[in-house]
Parts: structure tokens; sequence; C-alpha cells
């Protein structure tokens, strides 16, 4: 049997790593199953990678699960400001009660997760450090996410949309004076360059964290066999641990990066996050309630774990 | 089946669809359609809509409507009359001065129109008559049209950079500033070559045309400034931190509107429909091949053809030089037979990484190509800028046409071996203004 | 050859040019047949909605940036919109082009056949096009159908009901699809020639 895995990241990418490490385990287990996998966005574009898979005519996916949130709103809190601390924190919730209460939605979508991780990131300034809610107020900001958006705005930042890979071009011309997005984006997209200071998701305290599992239509998992099912949940279980130990590696990495850059280290306190995480409370986590019918809910159980 | 032999079976189809009279876009949507039924089944169907609709789903495809708005509605003024009068007056003592004002007058409307035969036409309707009355051969003058046209997609803005740059998902700023040496190259080139012709041909009369005094030629500099006001505009706009290059071209779509409306008195509601009714028409046209083209490239991709060509390409052991000598034979080839457009979207997701992996930049490979679909533009059998011109000049046949622009064809190949052993022509200028490259 | 916008010519036919931006184009004829000039009336209206979307998308992209660039303000809502409206405008002003016979193509293979042959190599390259453009309009159509049934929304702040975005899909295509039918139509009751090529 043959499965067909689509994402949009390059070779060298963590999350290209996590697929080919499902790939190869199958392939060893030797149970008559190949994983194809079609990086960089090769078959479809990210943002139309879901639907295909809630109809079986796309197997796999490794992507941000908020880019369904239009289809399912609820999805909107895996990419929700504050609400992960850090990588150990964004593990618990993936085996929390939370995020068993999300598979369930995404099984109404015939969706299942092999994969469970996170990813962090953090902001660039061009001129200054961002660290409180504060340093943003006026800037031309471009934020990854809906839920950011509403935060940033909460904080009287200007908010312009533009895709990541126009950060670099908008940068250095100035239309933009900051930018919140993944740690691998800035280094890929070299934002390094055009920035003067640079605030990481740290041990300690990271707000931007994003749910990119790797996910399988559960009707395609359901039909193979119990051995090929079994292979599969055992390769999904190797890369699952890779995945939180490279993410975490991510950041620090980044940061080294920015650091030879000589672009400055700045670095959130505790009493910035709370900050943080009371605008949001006001913004991104009530516009969410609002929307959700069982929002509050949703947001009380990953509230919940510690 | 071997998804090269596959991948054969496909451009043959696709060749014989596309030479059947049905439209571009049509014929790649059906023969997508036909591979996908047969290799992936009936369900994939299902996904056509919203590969079509996902493709378009791409703000930097607004700039192509903008691009060619400005364009359309500058050629429908007779600023570019305007232009190429004020360039005569000012090289008058220079030989050849009329052919050489025509070009110049040529790369600077290329400088606003984002498409080849609309700058051909504009300059045209006004150059050809002219040259032809002082006595230059009937080749000469529309050969030099012809070719000075297909600056339009090389000096920026350019509809096709824009399409390479969202095929490939390179910088269309970095894109559009690679251009402009390369076409300051060409139109050099194309001067060199009208001068010598010019002055081989021993005819006098054209060597020394009409004298013009200083007050006639300062007199026309005023109306040469709303095309600087546009030029520089787009410009500031640009580069200057205010826009996005795809957010530029709104501003020189109203620039050009406005000028053309103000300036130019084209506020008949009828003549603004035309210019409106034409950029819909050739911006409906294009973007429909580009959604096309992307159910066309998922077919590819689906049927792991694209991969596997990559791959095969990989483990030839080829000369890097010898393997972009065929890519661009390739280009060149289709490139006489299919429009820019289509060209670039069906081969850039396949030839880009098979160019990467050899070492070759992608800004670069942009200009080589473009140059090449400059050629495809002005050479038999499917050359639209020759109909343009036979459009202006219905009495100069084809065949002299072509004639005129064969030299003007070499002057295009020079300009791309130049460009093979000095590559800073298209980098340098990008490098500089925006930094090396990503 | 190659048939465009600014150019509908090829090198043996005798059609008349039409240059860039300028004289009328070459469009569909329609004689006095009522299902003819009915689909012609419907596509030029589609036209003009293309036109203005394109319209509003140049207003709206400089507002943005007059909003962001002067006023520094948010400009959440205008990329979007502009998005889909350029898509709207190419899928509504399909029928539009067809009409005006702006939607370049190559007729080597028609131009090298005899008349006999070119009108049935005609009625069989529109039958494909007609078929084609018939999936997708009927995928369309569930498409938007399914967008508007579970409430889809786009996931931005802005937040757009997909399915009024989607509705360009079944609209365009079905006037595109009324058009190309009223083409091989016109070629059948000999209003109009196969390609648009005349005798020779
Ligand atoms: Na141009
Ligand atoms: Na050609």
């Amino acid at each position: 049997t043959e499965l067909r895995l689509s994402h949009q990241w390059s070779n060298q990418d963590i999350r290209h790593q996590v697929a080919q490490m499902v790939a190869d385990g199958v392939a060893e287990a030797d149970v008559d199953l190949e994983i194809k996998i079609f990086p960089s966005r090769s078959l479809f574009k990210p943002r139309e990678q879901y639907r295909p898979l809630t109809r079986g005519q796309l197997d796999m996916t490794v992507l941000p699960l908020s880019y369904a949130g239009g289809q399912q709103p609820a999805f909107n809190l895996t990419l929700m400001p504050g609400l992960v601390k850090n990588h150990d924190h964004a593990a618990r919730l993936s085996a929390s009660p939370y995020m068993a209460a999300l598979e369930e939605k995404m099984a109404e979508d015939d969706v299942m997760v092999l994969v469970h991780g996170y990813l962090a990131g953090g902001f660039v300034g061009k001129d200054k450090c961002i660290t409180s809610p504060a340093d943003v107020d006026g800037l031309q900001t471009r934020a990854a996410g809906k839920a950011f958006e509403q935060m940033l705005a909460g904080a009287n930042a200007s908010i312009t949309s533009m895709a990541s890979s126009e950060i670099y071009n908008a940068m250095q011309t100035g239309i933009l004076n900051a930018a919140n997005t993944s740690s691998s984006s800035f280094v890929s997209y070299r934002i390094y360059e055009q920035v003067s200071c640079y605030t990481p998701a740290t041990e300690d305290f990271a707000l931007w964290f994003m749910y990119q599992p790797l996910l399988m239509n559960k009707s395609t998992f359901e039909g193979l066999s119990e051995e090929q099912q079994n292979a599969l949940l055992a390769a999904a279980e190797k890369a699952e641990a890779f995945y939180l130990e490279e993410a975490k590696k991510q950041d620090a990495a980044s940061v080294k990066v920015f650091e030879d850059a000589g672009v400055e280290i700045a670095a959130m306190t505790a009493e910035d996050f709370e900050e943080w995480r009371a605008l949001a409370q006001e913004t991104s986590y009530k516009a969410f309630v609002e929307d959700v019918p069982d929002g509050q809910a949703l947001l009380d159980m990953a509230l919940a774990v510690e | 089946m071997d998804p090269i032999l596959l991948g054969g079976i496909v451009a043959l189809a696709t060749i014989l669809v596309l030479f059947s009279g049905v439209s571009v876009a049509l014929g790649l949507l059906i023969v997508s359609t036909g591979f996908l039924l047969i290799f992936d089944g009936l369900r994939s169907l299902e996904l056509i809509p919203e590969i079509l609709f996902g493709k378009l789903d791409n703000f930097a495809l607004l700039a192509i409507p903008m691009f060619i708005i400005m364009g359309s509605s500058i050629a429908s003024t007779r600023a570019g009359a305007d232009l190429y009068e004020a360039l005569e007056r000012w090289l008058t003592r220079v030989p050849g001065g009329l052919v050489i004002s025509n070009l110049g007058a040529c790369a600077l409307f290329s400088a606003m129109s984002g498409s080849s035969p609309a700058t051909c036409a504009a300059i045209g309707k006004m150059g050809i008559p002219e040259m032809r009355k002082r006595g230059y051969p009937d080749g000469v003058a529309a050969g030099s049209i012809a070719a000075g046209g297909t600056l339009g997609i090389l000096i920026p803005p350019s509809v096709t950079m824009i399409v390479y740059g969202i095929a490939t998902e390179t910088s269309i700023g970095r894109l559009f500033l690679a251009g402009v040496i390369p076409g300051l190259l060409l139109v050099g080139l194309f001067m060199a070559w009208s001068l010598y012709s010019t002055w081989k041909s021993g005819d006098q009369m054209l060597l020394a045309s009409r004298v013009y005094s200083w007050k006639e030629k300062f007199e026309i500099l005023p109306r040469v400034l709303p095309f600087l006001a546009i030029i520089v505009g787009v410009l500031y706009a640009m580069y200057g931190g205010i826009a996005t290059p795809s957010e530029t071209a709104a501003v020189g779509a109203l620039l050009c509107l406005l000028i053309a409306i103000i300036i130019y008195k084209l506020w008949n509601p009828k003549d603004l429909w035309v210019v409106l009714r034409d950029s819909t028409k050739e911006s409906v046209m294009i973007m429909f091949i580009i959604a096309a083209a992307g159910v066309f490239s998922y077919m590819l991709s689906s049927l792991f053809i694209t991969q596997a060509i990559a791959e095969w390409i990989g483990t030839l052991d080829v000369n890097r030089w010898v393997l972009m000598g065929f890519v661009m034979l390739f280009l060149l080839v289709a490139g006489f037979f299919l429009p820019p457009v289509a060209v670039i979207l069906m081969a850039a997701p396949i030839l880009l990484p098979i160019i990467t992996t050899a070492g070759f930049d992608p800004i670069w490979f942009a200009v080589v190509l473009t140059i090449n679909m400059e050629i495809g533009l002005i050479s038999p059998p499917v050359g639209l800028n020759l109909y343009v011109i036979n459009g202006i000049a219905p009495d100069i046949s084809l065949k002299t046409i072509l004639k005129g622009s064969l030299p003007f064809v070499a002057c295009m190949v020079i300009a791309i071996i130049l460009l093979c052993f000095f590559p800073g022509i298209a980098t340098w200028l990008p490098d500089v203004i925006m930094g090396e490259a990503v | 050859m190659q048939r465009s916008p600014q150019c509908s010519e090829t090198l043996t036919s005798k059609r008349k040019i039409d240059m860039a931006g300028q004289s009328s184009a070459v469009t569909a004829r329609t004689g006095n047949n009522p299902f003819l000039r009915g689909v012609a009336v419907l596509s030029t209206l589609a036209g003009w909605c293309s036109a203005a979307m394109i319209v509003a998308a140049v207003a709206i992209t400089c507002q943005m940036i007059f909003v962001r660039f002067v006023l520094n303000q948010s400009t959440v809502w205008q990329t979007e919109a502009v998005i889909y409206l350029a898509i709207g405008a190419t899928l509504v002003g399909l029928p539009y082009v067809q009409q005006l016979r702006g939607h370049v193509n190559v007729d080597l293979i028609p131009l090298a056949l005899s008349p006999g042959a070119r009108y049935y190599m005609y009625i069989l390259t529109m039958t494909l096009s007609i078929v084609m453009v018939a999936i997708v309009l009927f995928y369309g159509f569930e498409h938007w159908h399914l967008a508007y049934e579970r409430n889809w929304k786009s996931d931005t702040i802005w937040a757009v009901r997909l399915w009024i975005p989607y509705l360009a899909i079944p609209v365009g295509f079905g006037l595109f699809l009324l058009q190309l039918i009223a083409d091989l139509v016109a070629v059948l009751l000999k209003i109009d020639t196969p390609f648009g090529l005349e005798d020779e």
C-alpha cells in the first residue's frame, strides 16, 4: 500500500525529518506499506491540505492545525498566546484531556493525530526590543495567527497581513517595524539581517507556540491491516520523541544565528509574560470564547494543564 | 508505469491538445483531467475547483491586472507619440537618430508597461510610419519596433517576471531589478546594430534627419514629464518603504489612469471602458492560464513525473553548461509556439529544481528565460509582436518584418551569451539595492 | 497561431487584426439568434462585473497603502478583500473573454486542415472544452455548497464566510459553459466559422 504525505517545508526542516522518520520506520517494519512524501508544497499549497485530508484524497500531512481554524473554530486554540509556557508544558498538553477533546473534533472530520508536536517562536523589532505590550504601541506589525493579531491590536499595534516570505523585504524598506513568527521561519527567511532585536522563546517563557502535528486520514488508517497500523504507531511514537527534542534545540539554534549576526537578544520577564497573558484574556481568549460554542470549556481544559 | 515514460506521454498529449486550437488554459485543464482520471481515479477531479481557486489565492497576482492597466491606459493616449517625438528632436544629430529614438522610446515605455505587444503597439503606431516616411528600409523600421517592444517583459515592471516569481517563490522586487541592466544592455545592442545597418546602407539622408531648433527641443520636454512622474512615483513606492511590489502595481495603475484622464483628457467613458475592457481581457486570460497551469503541475506532481525528471537529470553526469544549453534550447523551441506565460508556468516547476541543483542563480535564470521568451515573441511560427507590427503596417509583408527582426534575435542571443559569462549583469543591481539573495 | 487581446491574427488567415488596446476586438457572432444574443448579453454583464472588481481591487489596495503609510493604522481586511476580488474578476470574467475571443490559443493543427476536417476538429475541441468546463462547474458547485452548509470561514480576523468568494466558481464556470455552448451552436448554425478562420 502506498500512502501520500504532503507538507510545506524543505527537506532540511525538522517537520520533514519527522515525516521521514515515520516513512523510514514503516519501511523498515516491512509490512507492505510505503509513505511517499511530497515536501515543499509540491502537491498542495499549505492551507489547501486539510480538506483533501478529510476526504482521503491526501493520506497524511504535517500541518499547523490552526490553518483549519476556519472549518473547525476550536482549532484556533492551538495557536493562542500564552497558553503554552514551554516545550515540556506543550508535551503535557498533548497528553491531556484538552487534546483528547480536540482529537474528537478532528475525528468529526475523519482525521487523526499520529505525531503530536509544538514549535515555538518569538518577536523581532526593527528598531527596538519587543518584550512587553507597551513596546508594540504604534508599530506596523505582522503577526502569525489570528489570535496574535487580536492580542497585538489590543496592545495598540497596527496590524498588517502578509506572507512570511515578504517579511524580509517589508522590514528592509521600512513598511514593517515588528514581526512575530516561528523560530525556524526567522532563520530560513534571514530576518536577522534586517532587525536590531530578537525576543526568542526561552525555557521559561514563550508566548508563541503553534501545534503542528502529523495528521492522517482516519478511515485510511482503519483500512490498514493491524500489522501496518502497529508499524505506523511505533514509528510515530519514536518520531514524537525526536520532534520534542529537536523543537527545543530550534529555539536555541535561532538565538545563536541572531547573535552571530550581531542582533541584540532580549528576554521576556515573568511580569511581561503576565501582562501579555492578561491582554490576551481580554482580546483573543474573549473573541475565541464568543466565537466557539464550547470554547470556554475547551479553554478551561487547556488552562487546567499544569 | 515508469514516471519518465509517463512524462513523455504527457508531453506528447499536451503538445497535441495545445496545437488543436483549444484555448491554452482549457487545453491544460483537459490534459490534466485526462491523466488524473486515468491514474488517480474519479475522486481526484473533486480537487480541480479547489486547486484553480487556490492558485489564484495569492496577493502577488494582483500586480498582473494592475501592470496591464498601466500599459494600456498610457497606450491609449498620445503619450507614446510624445515620448517618441521628444526623443527624436533631441537625437536628431545622431546618425540613424530616428531608429535610435524608436528604440529609446520602446525602452522607456517598457518601464511603464508589463507586456510586450502593448509596448510594441504604443511606439510602433507613430514610429513605423515616421521611419518609412524618412526613407528607412521597411525591414529596419518594422524589425526595430518588433524587437524594441519585447523589452516590455524584461525592463520592469513585467507580467512574466511576476508569474515567474510566483511559480518559483522568488522575490518579485528582486526579479524586477535584475531585468534593468540586461534590458539596457539589449537596448544598447539593438541601437548598435541599427546604427551599423543604416551606416552600411550608406544613405546619407538617413544619417542627417530634420534639424530642430533649441526652442523646439525644449518645448516638447514638459510633455515627457508625466512619464517621468509615473516611473519615479512607482520606483519610489516600491523601494522607498511605502508599499510592497505587488501593492505598488496598484499605485502605478491609479497614477497612469489619473494621468491619462487628467493630462491626456481621456475622460470619455467610452474610451475609458475600452482601456478597462482590454485590461480585463488580457488579465483574465493570463490569470486563467495561471490557474489551469496549477492543475497541470498538480497532475505532474501527483503522478510523480516532476520528481522523477528532477531525479533523472540529477543522475546524468553532464557539465552544468551543457545542461543549461539544453534547457535554453527547450525554452527557445517552446517559445516559438507558446505564449511566455504558459511556457514559464509549465516549465518553471520542473526546471527550477534542476537549475538550482546545478548551481545556477534563479534570479539570473529568470532573466535568461525572459530573453528567451522575447525571442519567441518575434520568431515564427507564432510571434505576438510580429502580428502587432503587421496590424500597424499591413503593407509590410511578414517576410520583411521577419527578416528585419532576425538581426535583433542575434542581439538577444549575444545578450544571453554575455549573461552566461557575466551573470553579474543580472544579479549585481538587486544585490546592491536589496542585499545578497536570501 | 496565437490569438491574444493585442492581436488576433494568424500568418495565413485574413482575419482582422486588433492592435493593442485599440480597435474593436473580434467577438462572437450572434446573427439574429435569440439564444446566442441572450448569452452574449449575459457574458457582457459578466465582463462588466469583472472589470468593476478589478477597479475595486485597485481602489482598495491604494486605500490600504494610505491607511498604513499615512495613518499608520491596522490593515486587516484589505489584502484578503483584494485577493477575493481578483479571483472573482478572473472567474466571472471567463465568459466575457471567451466572447471577445481573448483566450489565447494555438491553432496550428486547424490551419493545416481542409475546411471540412477543420469543422469536425472544431466540434471535437469544443465538445472537450464544454465537458471540461461542466466538470469544473459540477465539482465547483459542490465545493461552494459544502462551504455554505458548514459555514466555513477564512482563518483571519476578518473571517470571511467562504461561500461568498467560492460563489465565483459556479457562477463564472456556469456562464463560461453557456458561452462555449453558444459558440458551438453558432458554428453548427453556420453563423460563425470554426476557430474564427475564414475559408480561403
Ligand atoms: Na516592462
Ligand atoms: Na515565436
